[in-house]
């Protein structure tokens, strides 16, 4: 009998995965008022270890100082926490089906050090995106789009229609 | 009724306990879904895998339909949730440079962390990037500010800035869905497998 | 047998999927719109036109002012000009047009004042009550007979005549007592000295009032 080739690793059926996050997404608004995130904590994080290290430079800077209040650490937010909350849930998810390890996934035709530099690029040019845009995929497109907001959509259709427009140029790394 | 911590209804000390149960059923979601793989992300772009597309518009779908029920049945005030706001420019621009660094890197920040949390050590070094994207940012933030604060609407919706009923735009929408769930897995066929 | 069925049903898994979602999404279309309705319910309004607690007699509102009640919050509806002429003490000018404004609503929408409507009678300051109510503000109260009312009762009492009950001259020396307080010191002259109460009045220090804080919507940006 002809075994028929499949991948390693067997994920959820994505419309389910869909559905299940779409749940989520309006038990959040029920509960927050507001949606997902995910890059909030990252700026969080860097704004506390600047102001750790330079805060009389994170108190000049007019982007830092948004976010530094006094006697409040920037880490003790809303998005901080969820994030804790994903690190611990992908993390249950993954040993339930035996995913955890220390690997670098690439595609079999590049090198090992080559994904990591373009990991690195890519998150570069996500933070600066990121920033630029106020939210990333999660925070600004997907949580845009359940409250019909006009910037999640032009945010989520900028982000798509960008990367199919740049995907052939990075061919290399995936196929 | 809702959004339940706006209104009072659960105090606001409880949101952090709350964040990080939504949290456990994010990156739970997330990482079931297949999306701590890089290799699994990306193939949206190159039309070997569309889980990312699925998701994302499975979600979206369910969460505007569900959202205007409650809206509708009164269990949640629409106006009353935070929507994201609308600088024009700043989204453009902003997402095209998360386009790109999507299909360079192969994550966005969700996934990145669900990745994290599963050992991938790309993962952790997109995570740094884009921790050092954020710092490059945030020190150039002169150069950046006319677009960051710039060309802002408000926090506006699709019915303001476009005038549609929002029942007809979503039914639209739904539609418009499941057809590029149907034409992708039509070009899935076509495209030579990837295994990963 | 049992299991072929299943197997057929299952592939059409997703047509089904998808028409559940068509006709979940058609139904909100379909749905019977109807404004949704802010604020109280026509019957609440009702019940609350009829209570008895709608209007506050002048009196009353003299005495709490005399005792220095903190929980007044007096709001003049008449337009800018009436109110730079004459008001009562510490009221704060909302006209009836701006009533629903945005700025007026932490003194209109609060529950720790009570808040008194009032214009030259009875008429702007119970359309402003009405606006109020509907859209469910609490402790609204008018003051009946509006700043009409006030000159004839408390600034300018009505000395009461020899057949009448002795009510009435308790009554007139609390009136008289009160219109003392605002300082008229001769009622004869109630109208002229009037127009000078006020100007002693507003430029006295206006009571602090302390709006309702708004609840805060949504913390800083960068949601993602």
């Amino acid at each position: 009998m002809k075994t028929k080739k499949q991948n390693k690793h067997i994920y959820w059926n994505p419309y389910f995965g869909g559905f299940l996050l779409g749940i989520l997404i309006i038990f959040t608004f029920f509960i927050t008022g507001r949606g997902l995130g995910a890059s909030g904590a990252m700026k969080s994080s860097v704004v506390t270890i600047v102001d750790a290290a330079a805060p009389k430079h994170a108190e000049k800077n007019s982007y830092y100082s948004k976010f530094v209040e006094d006697g409040e650490s920037p880490m003790n937010n809303w998005l901080v926490f969820e994030t804790l909350g994903v690190l611990i849930g992908a993390f249950i998810s993954g040993s339930l089906s035996g995913r955890i390890g220390w690997r670098v996934q690439h595609s079999p035709k590049i090198t090992r050090r080559r994904r990591l530099i373009f990991a690195f690029s890519g998150g570069i040019l996500f933070g600066i995106g990121a920033q630029i845009a106020r939210g990333c995929t999660s925070g600004a497109a997907l949580s845009g789009m359940a409250v019909l907001s006009t910037g999640g959509f032009i945010t989520m259709l900028s982000i798509f229609g960008t990367a199919y427009l740049f995907a052939y140029f990075f061919r290399k790394n995936w196929i | 009724m809702g959004p339940l911590i706006p209104n009072d209804i659960i105090s606001f000390e409880w949101s952090s306990i709350i964040a990080i149960i939504i949290g456990i059923f994010f990156g739970f979601i997330l990482e079931a879904s297949g999306f701590s793989s890089s290799r699994k992300l990306a193939g949206v772009f190159y039309g070997y895998d569309f889980a990312v597309l699925k998701v994302f518009f499975t979600a979206a779908i369910v969460s505007l339909i569900g959202l205007l029920y409650m809206d509708y049945l009164g269990y949640v005030d629409m106006s009353r949730l935070y929507v994201h706001p609308t600088y024009l420019w700043g989204a453009i621009i902003g997402g095209a440079i998360m386009g790109i660094g999507f299909v360079a890197g192969g994550f966005c920040p969700g996934t990145s962390l669900s990745a994290v949390a599963i050992g991938k050590i790309d993962a952790m070094v997109n995570v740094v990037g884009i921790m050092v994207g954020v710092f490059i940012f945030s020190e150039l933030y002169p150069l950046f500010e006319p677009i960051y604060n710039g060309y802002f609407q408000g926090n506006i919706t699709l019915v303001d800035s476009l005038g549609v009923n929002p029942f007809w735009f979503v039914f639209l929408l739904t539609i418009v869905a499941i057809i590029m769930f149907f034409a992708t897995d039509l070009i899935r066929k076509r495209v030579k497998k990837v295994f990963y | 047998m049992v299991n072929r069925k299943l197997v057929r049903f299952l592939s059409f898994r997703y047509i089904i999927l998808a028409s559940i979602l068509i006709v979940l999404a058609g139904g909100l279309v379909l749905l019977p719109k109807y404004e949704k309705r802010e604020g109280i319910s026509p019957e609440t309004l009702l019940s609350n036109v009829i209570s008895p607690e709608r209007y506050i007699t002048t009196d009353e509102l003299a005495d709490r002012i005399i005792n220095q009640d903190p929980s007044l919050l007096l709001i003049d509806v008449r337009d800018k000009n009436n109110f730079n002429k004459y008001s009562l003490p510490n009221a704060v000018n909302i006209p009836l047009k701006n009533v629903l404004d945005v700025d007026s609503e932490p003194y209109l929408n609060q529950d720790q004042y009570d808040v008194i409507l009032f214009s030259n009678d009875n008429l702007y300051s119970d359309q402003a009550w009405v606006l109020c109510n509907r859209k469910g503000y609490k402790n609204l109260h008018v003051l009946k007979g509006g700043i009409n009312t006030w000159f004839s009762t408390i600034i300018n009492p009505k000395q009461p005549t020899e057949d009448m009950p002795s009510n009435a001259f308790k009554q007139y020396a609390f009136r008289k007592a009160a219109s003392m307080y605002f300082g008229v010191a001769y009622p004869k002259k109630a109208q002229k000295q009037a127009v000078i109460t006020k100007n002693t009045n507003t430029v006295s220090v206006p009571k602090k009032i302390v709006p309702k804080k708004k609840k805060k919507k949504m913390p800083v940006e960068g949601g993602c």
